[in-house]
């Protein structure tokens, strides 16, 4: 069974269209969205949680219909967003009491070990916290109904460096039993590395590319040859030629390296490329800029 | 828990056969004795930078082959490994090793007395020094 399956989903605001968009999620596995500012992260996220509603679309969450069984299908979603909204100028302890009667699951004794853990002053108010603790709150919110599926929009933002490392390794507890499921959305290379299985790239409100990462590393590289050829140079899976030494940057070595034995050119090396590297090729920060 | 295996970023070999090899070249030389407990999946993947579905098929493979063991809700370990798999296991990987070093050579254009030279001085030189 999918955690997710998203069909089509659409909603067109007045200077942006996001969609449509069909994704799966696995069971057992972790999403991560990437895209520049403003490519529809969020809106994903709202969309989803029903905060905004669809022009078109339809869903499944763990095989239930998205569009009905709203109650019983948001209790097994974890979402750190800003689902709290209206409700800003409570302390947090009382936050924690108003959320936990939605959820028939709620584990009390994991709020308050987690607000330990995190340093969380629960007499303080939402609206008065910085804004890494706000997101802090936000993440011990969405765990402690015990969801199978959780929704982190940029989840470290502005977070200090050793609660960061607190939550990759949450993520990663949560994520031990085999059923659950997580759709990072992040702007952290980190992340992406040592968290996601899968990749989905949005731009302009749309998934552009989408894969799973070890693709990456199997079929992008670097590869110095001994000669750039004609068939090289204009060959659609280089995607970048450096003169000296002589290299290419392909997005599929397995079609270059057919070239290189055809032609008789020598490679030198090949050296996988890093994510950081491969998103920068994948995400167009310029035509989101305008 | 973390284990001494790492991806290479030049190795042509798919990452769960770099995972599967090193594993059990930990495990033939006796690096992880029987009962190590190792990562999860999840926590290997992370530490590798990889996704689950290839630490997973390395696993797998590894469980397979009786190198490992996967107890239902206590986690993976090493196995207890017969001493003529162990045999087999150090041939094949040695093997691997060398033929890894032998193409290199081939591609630098050396010839095949030249890589027999070097291997003898290397061989004479370690056992010699009392093996150290």
């Amino acid at each position: 069974m999918h955690a997710l399956e998203v069909k089509d989903l659409s909603r067109s605001f007045r200077k942006f269209k996001i969609g449509p968009l069909n994704l799966t999620v696995e069971q057992g596995s972790i999403t991560g969205l990437v895209g520049a500012n403003g490519s529809g992260k969020t809106t994903f996220f709202r969309l989803l949680m029903k905060v905004l509603k669809k022009d078109s679309g339809q869903g499944k969450v763990f095989g239930k219909d998205w569009s009905k069984n709203e109650d019983e299908w948001k209790k097994q979603v974890g979402y750190a967003g800003e689902l709290l909204s209206g409700y800003h100028f409570l302390t947090i302890r009382k936050l924690a009491k108003l959320i936990s009667r939605w959820y028939p699951a709620w584990d009390h004794e994991q709020f308050e070990q987690l607000s330990r853990r995190y340093d969380i002053d629960l007499d303080e108010k939402y609206e008065k916290c910085s804004k890494g603790t706000k997101k802090k709150i936000d993440f011990i919110l969405s765990l402690c109904h015990h969801p199978s599926l959780l929704l982190l929009d940029e989840p470290t933002a502005g977070v200090d460096i050793v609660s960061r490392r607190k939550m990759k390794e949450d993520i990663l507890t949560f994520m031990e039993h085999e059923e659950k499921s997580v759709i990072l959305a992040t702007h952290t290379i980190d992340e992406v590395h040592q968290l996601c299985d899968e990749i989905k790239v949005l731009e302009s409100g749309k998934i552009v590319h989408s894969f799973n990462k070890d693709d990456i590393y199997e079929s992008w590289a670097r590869i110095w040859v001994s000669e750039l050829s004609d068939n090289l140079k204009h060959h659609p899976n280089v995607l970048k030629l450096e003169t000296s030494p002589p290299q290419i940057v392909t997005n599929h070595r397995a079609s270059i390296e057919a070239v290189l034995q055809t032609e008789n050119l020598t490679v030198y090396q090949i050296h996988r490329l890093s994510l950081e590297e491969v998103l920068e090729y994948l995400i167009d920060y310029k035509k989101n800029a305008l | 828990m973390r284990i001494p295996i790492q991806v290479s970023n030049e190795s042509r070999e798919p990452i769960y056969y770099q995972v599967e090899t090193q594993i059990k070249t930990l495990i033939v030389g006796g690096k992880l004795p029987p009962g190590t407990p190792l990562p999860s999946i999840r926590a290997l993947a992370s530490d590798l930078g990889c996704s689950v579905i290839t630490t997973r098929r390395a696993y797998q493979n590894l469980e397979m082959n009786g190198f490992i063991q996967t107890i239902q809700g206590k986690g993976t370990f090493v196995r207890e490994i017969k001493n003529n798999q162990i045999s087999q296991s150090r041939q094949q990987i040695l093997h691997d090793a060398f033929e890894k070093v032998v193409q290199q050579g081939k591609q630098m254009g050396c010839s095949s007395e030249e890589l027999n030279v070097i291997f003898s001085n290397i061989v004479n030189k370690t056992f010699n020094n009392g093996g150290l």
